[in-house]
């Protein structure tokens, strides 16, 4: 219980790292994860750091790694994931390591530049020799149908005539030819039509096969052209606007048989270039599966040794500038552990002078660790989601472990449901190794996380469906109901005893359409039914208005249970934090406030439940009725539920008054006095019950230190903390407001717990609908269509359950547990006004490469 | 637009508005500039950019580090966010867009073309360009000889042509020509945004008329300022100002009749907006430039146009804050490589 119940012991501890072994010491701190660092250098901006170098180092190997990394998945090879995480690198390896990673750097780039180089050559050729296949059947069709060109609008007939007369000529006609990205065609076109006007010819033709960009490896669909065209300045612009839109421009061969000779050309160049492209991707792929056996490692291990250097820099130097002095916050109990492994770190790096390490008393508030398993985890989740808990108070999470599950129980109860919920969470439990579930995704985390608190729901919901007697909206009759229907019966009585006693006969029965059971009528009711709900009232007409009472009763029982336990916990608070006063001042008057009310309401509920019987009912007192007479002292006096209840209930009242005076003014008073009475109480005490969270063993530590170091800053420190302004007004204002909300929210906390009743009457309510809307609906039609169609009515029911009763409901209940928790429960005592303890640990640190390269 | 338009502002372009708030809650604050000042190098700079929103934008960039990368980066970043607005943006937004990239456009056209003039290389220049600039025709622009040429053979199909009513004519693009071709390039665009600004209505007007107004304004001014001198005619210098601004009509036919920096002073304290600007300037050595004290009421302008919800006008005005903060990063980087940290505050600050 010790480590949940309240925070671990923190230490302010401070390490003198000789320069030399820093680094090693740091590793050896980051594998074990012990300690939290303070940021000694906070007004120092992060590029005037002392290790920014280094720093900045690590930044260029993540850069070179992550690099390979995207090189590597490039071209499709595995990235083996180590099973172990290698430790930081030594010093002396880092050098070696950049250099290495450096080289490796150098060379990959160089070969992937080449090989881009050659597929941009093989591109280009493998363009020419297209745009050369094509082109040749435009010239072609140029010669075939010059004379009635379709495409060209008749407008331009002069200029046509204009260039047959020029080829005729057969002076300064050029072609120029080339491939064009397919969507920038239409663009292009228009462009050459205006600014040549007319004065060219374009010819184009869908390249078949689409190439590939060997830039950013996008397939593109080309277009090959031809221009014609006359005239050396045309022929500028012609070019231009072919730079313009960027296209693969290649010279054109005049004749015939150059292009038969420039063809051949190409051909063998084309198969060249594909054996020495060839040898450069082997050779890549080789160099980059060396490269991806130690890729991991060294993406951990840079990952490592930043971390390292960050942490260094929140260091200080000495005045010697021979070591580094760190603060460090390290729970107690691992202060030896904290030794240990700055021997080892100072072992490891073989210096002469070991680094060590002293404890420094604080003012400080110290952060707040509890060390959880994976049972405890969810349930402290839920706490810390409300507010890390303040360093050493009572954790909530202890007794939300209980208390959680069962107040969704409460909401939640039906033993079918329950069950469902409990096996699910089984299953997430006992294959919680399995690997695709701890990476699943988001959702499916979620329940993952939870599965503990799943588990004990699920369970907690059996147990009170057995209470409720309630399994998908039926009873279940387990050990036979303690009614008896056939006793109402009873031929022992005569006709007119009968009548009297309202026992039935055969026309009261035939004529009724609803008859009620008498339980005074002897054998009627034979005693309670062994466990929970009897059965018989799943057939009763009056079956909500009965489990109504019961189900309000028990809620509000429950919720001053709960909250009056809420108030004990903050007893166990002022207790350690040496605040006795708060408890005669605070404490007591709140319970005494809460007891007197609602204890006294409880009391009433179960007295009554106890004194009157079947017989006696009619003339039992209705508890709310009595309940406001306690504060309205009517007039007339009613037989209440015993004898001497308006003294008592006086008396209750009376005390209820008085404590409310006492909460507001108690402690503000005591205070003042405290204060004003303070050259009797000598400095220290009255300096330390001020300041809320010393405990006396850190005053005296702090005496001593001070004496033996005269550490001025400190001791300036401490000085401060002790003249603490003292403000009446303040504090007297903070407990007037604290007490309203204590007074008003007892009223409105419990009604708050009547949620416990309304969310258990709509569970059971929804599931009754969707039993009587689907599967009475399939149990109704006779036997030979039934069972077809039961099976569709099954599989609906199925679904609806899971989905509606058990994700939506479920959710629900959680959400109104949680609210019951942190709400009604927490305000009695929790402060939650922590911080979480944050070790520099390198199992923090990803290990995955989506982040690298992300 | 129908009244109440807020209403079904967020069905289209709702997203886009969150969006873009986010974006301008990531510009850098004051106590990054603060930091960034202090840095000794480049390196610093690029340390203290990762902190930011920035991000790892300059992580693949092989050393040494420049000012001009870290700015062709800055432009890529606003560039790549800005395209995804543009793809998700519905009509009307979609050419208020357009009509933002127009300006960029205008640049780059008259930087090719006095590319060309200079005898460059289109690749050279075309680096230079302003990426949210960027189309296809861009580089044939200089192929035409004409400002006419220019619009028949390049431009006619780009968001440009309509600008071009005012500017055909046969001269040849000499320097001269081709500063006025853009200073009425400019003017058309100017005029023809404002109004569609004005037609489009609603809050959108209400947010980018002012700003606008003022964009036209400081133009004048600007062209005023640096005709001084130069051989430019008072009657040309008038078709050039743009006539959507606050100073139409008196202003700027007082502004086009002044001959030195004090009577341009004189005809500004006739705006209740623009004197104390002026008043802002420093004589000589030591004060803020002209230049400055518009770009600081800029950035005033449209960190207010986040003050109002459902107008477009937050977009214009993330982009044109993003360019100041790009600026102010540039000017601090040029500071920091040069070693010339006496004017390294000089940066202007985004509230």
């Amino acid at each position: 219980m010790g480590s949940l119940f309240r925070s671990e012991t923190m230490c302010l501890a401070q390490l003198f790292l000789q320069s030399g072994t820093a680094y090693e010491c740091l590793s050896a701190l980051g594998e074990k994860g012990l300690v939290q660092f303070r940021d000694l250098n906070q007004n120092v901006s992060s590029f005037q750091r002392k290790f920014v170098g280094e720093v900045k180092r690590c930044e260029e190997l993540e850069r070179i790694l992550a690099y390979l990394v995207q090189e590597i998945n490039r071209a499709d090879i595995p990235l083996p994931e180590g099973e172990t995480s290698p430790p930081a690198p030594p010093l002396k390896q880092v050098l070696e390591m950049q250099e290495q990673l450096q080289k490796l750097e150098v060379e990959l780039r160089e070969v992937t530049k080449n090989k881009e180089k050659l597929r941009k050559n093989l591109l280009e050729l493998i363009e020419y020799t297209h745009m050369l296949r094509v082109t040749k059947t435009f010239v072609k069709r140029n010669v075939e149908f010059e004379p009635t060109y379709e495409e060209f609008p008749p407008l331009e007939n002069d200029s046509l005539l204009d260039y047959s007369c020029m080829q005729r000529l057969g002076a300064k006609l050029g072609f120029v030819s080339g491939l064009i990205n397919q969507g920038k065609v239409e663009a292009f076109e228009k462009m050459l039509w205006r600014v040549c006007k007319g004065y060219t010819i374009v010819t184009y033709a869908e390249l078949d096969e689409p190439l590939e960009d060997p830039e950013t490896g996008e397939v593109i669909k080309w277009y090959v052209f031809l221009i014609s065209f006359w005239g050396e300045q045309i022929g500028h612009k012609v070019k231009k606007i072919c730079d313009c839109y960027h296209c693969h421009v290649y010279p054109y061969p005049n004749t015939a048989e150059e292009r038969k000779e420039i063809q051949e050309g190409l051909n063998t160049r084309i198969q060249d270039l594909y054996t020495v492209l060839h040898k450069t991707e082997d050779y890549l792929r080789q160099v980059l599966c060396k490269a991806a056996e130690s890729v991991y490692s060294h993406v951990i291990q840079v990952k490592k040794m930043k971390a390292i250097y960050h942490m260094l820099n929140m260091c200080s130097f000495d005045v010697t500038n021979k070591c580094l002095i760190a603060e460090v916050w390290c729970p107690e109990a691992d202060l030896h552990e904290l030794r240990r492994a700055l021997e080892e770190g100072s072992r490891e790096s073989g210096a002469t002078i070991p680094s060590f390490m002293n404890t420094i008393p604080t003012k400080e508030t110290p952060p707040t660790l509890i060390r959880t398993n994976k049972f405890t985890e969810g349930f402290q989740n839920i706490v810390d989601a409300y507010g890390v808990g303040s360093y050493r108070e009572v954790n909530p999470a202890l007794f939300t472990i209980i208390t959680f599950p069962f107040l969704f129980a409460v909401m939640f109860g039906d033993f079918g449901h329950g069950f469902v919920m409990f096996l699910f969470a089984l299953l997430l439990v006992l294959n919680e190794n399995h690997p695709r579930l701890n990476q699943s995704q988001e959702i499916m985390r979620m329940f993952f996380n939870g599965r503990y608190i799943l588990l004990l729901m699920g369970l907690f919901s059996v147990y009170t469906g057995l209470i409720y007697n309630d399994c998908f909206s039926k009873s279940v009759n387990l050990f036979g109901s303690g009614w008896s229907v056939s006793a109402m019966y009873s031929s022992s009585h005569t006709p007119a005893e009968q009548k009297k006693m309202g026992l039935w006969n055969d026309s009261v029965v035939r004529h009724n359409r609803v008859l009620q059971l008498d339980p005074s009528i002897p054998g009627v009711f034979q005693g309670p039914y062994p466990l929970g709900i009897d059965p018989i009232w799943n057939l009763a007409t009056n079956r909500l208005t009965f489990l109504n009472s019961f189900k309000m009763k028990m809620s509000v029982i429950l919720g001053i249970i709960h909250m009056t336990f809420g108030v004990i916990l903050g007893i166990f608070n002022h207790l350690h934090f040496r605040k006795k006063f708060n408890i005669y001042l605070v404490s007591v008057p709140e319970l005494l406030f809460m007891l007197c009310i609602f204890g006294y309401l409880i009391f009433m509920i179960v007295y009554k439940w106890l004194v009157y019987s079947a017989e006696t009912s009619r003339v039992a007192p209705s508890i709310l009725i009595e309940f406001i007479n306690m504060f309205l002292f009517p007039a007339s006096e009613t037989n209440g539920l015993y004898s001497g209840q308006g003294h008592v209930q006086r008396l209750l009242l009376a005390v209820t008054a008085l404590s409310v005076p006492v909460l507001f003014l108690g402690k503000p008073l005591f205070l003042l006095w405290l204060h004003n009475g303070r050259s009797c109480f000598g400095v220290s005490r009255s300096g330390y019950t001020l300041v809320r969270k010393d405990s006396e063993e850190e005053v005296s530590l702090l005496g001593s230190q001070d004496i033996e170091e005269g550490n001025n800053q400190i001791e300036d420190g401490y000085r401060e903390m002790m003249c603490e302004e003292f403000n009446f007004g303040e504090i007297l204002m903070t407990q007037v407001i604290h007490s309203i909300e204590y007074c008003l929210g007892c009223i409105s906390n419990t009604a708050s717990y009547l949620r416990l009743w309304a969310l258990s009457l709509a569970h059971a309510q929804l599931s009754d609908v969707l039993w009587t809307m689907l599967v009475r609906v399939g149990l109704r039609v006779d036997t030979t269509y039934g069972v077809l169609l039961l099976l569709p009515v099954i599989a609906l029911f199925a679904v609806l359950t899971i989905f509606i009763l058990l994700i939506m409901e479920g959710l629900s209940a959680f959400l109104h547990a949680i609210r019951l928790h942190w709400v009604e429960f927490q305000n009695k005592f929790y402060v939650g006004a922590g911080t979480k303890f944050v070790p520099f640990s390198f199992r923090l640190l990803s290990s995955k490469f989506s982040d690298d390269v992300a | 637009m129908l009244e109440g338009a807020e209403f079904y502002f967020n069905v289209d372009h709702g997203y886009l508005e969150g969006l873009v708030r986010g974006c301008k809650a990531s510009l850098l604050t004051q106590q990054d500039y603060i930091n960034l000042v202090q840095c000794e190098t480049l390196e610093d700079v690029k340390i203290h950019l990762q902190t930011t929103d920035y991000g790892n934008f300059l992580a693949n960039q092989t050393n040494p580090l420049t000012v001009s990368k870290i700015d062709t980066e800055m432009r890529k970043k606003l560039c790549r966010e800005f395209e995804y607005f543009r793809n998700h943006s519905l009509e009307p937004l979609s050419t208020f867009f357009t009509y933002m990239t127009c300006s960029y456009m205008i640049d780059n056209v008259i930087l090719l073309m006095n590319g060309a003039l200079q005898k460059k290389s289109v690749k050279e220049i075309l680096v230079k360009c302003h990426p949210l600039g960027r189309f296809t025709e861009m580089e044939a622009v200089n192929i035409a000889e004409t400002p006419s040429d220019l619009f028949n053979a390049v431009l006619v199909e780009t968001p440009l042509a309509p600008f071009f009513q005012d500017c055909m004519s046969e001269n040849t693009l000499d320097e001269l020509n081709i500063e006025l071709l853009r200073n009425k390039l400019y003017k058309s665009y100017l005029e023809a945004f404002y109004k569609f600004c004005k037609n489009h209505g609603d809050v959108t007007a209400e947010i980018m008329c002012p700003i606008l107004e003022f964009e036209a304004d400081r133009r004048a001014f600007i062209i005023t300022l640096n005709s001084f001198g130069t051989e430019l005619s008072k009657d040309d210098r008038e078709t050039l100002y743009p006539t959507c601004g606050k100073l139409y009509p008196e202003g700027l036919r007082l502004l086009a009749q002044a001959e030195d920096f004090d009577q341009m002073r004189r005809v500004a304290d006739h705006y209740g907006v623009y004197k104390p600007l002026f008043e802002a300037v420093g004589d000589g050595s030591g004060g803020k430039t002209l230049e400055d004290v518009f770009y600081e009421r800029e950035v005033q302008m449209n960190v207010l146009a986040f003050n109002r919800q459902f107008h477009y006008g937050v977009f214009y005005a993330y982009t044109k804050l993003k360019e100041q903060e790009m600026r102010n990063i540039v000017w601090i980087a040029e500071c920091i490589s040069q070693r010339h940290r006496t004017k390294i505050n000089s940066y202007i600050p985004i509230l």
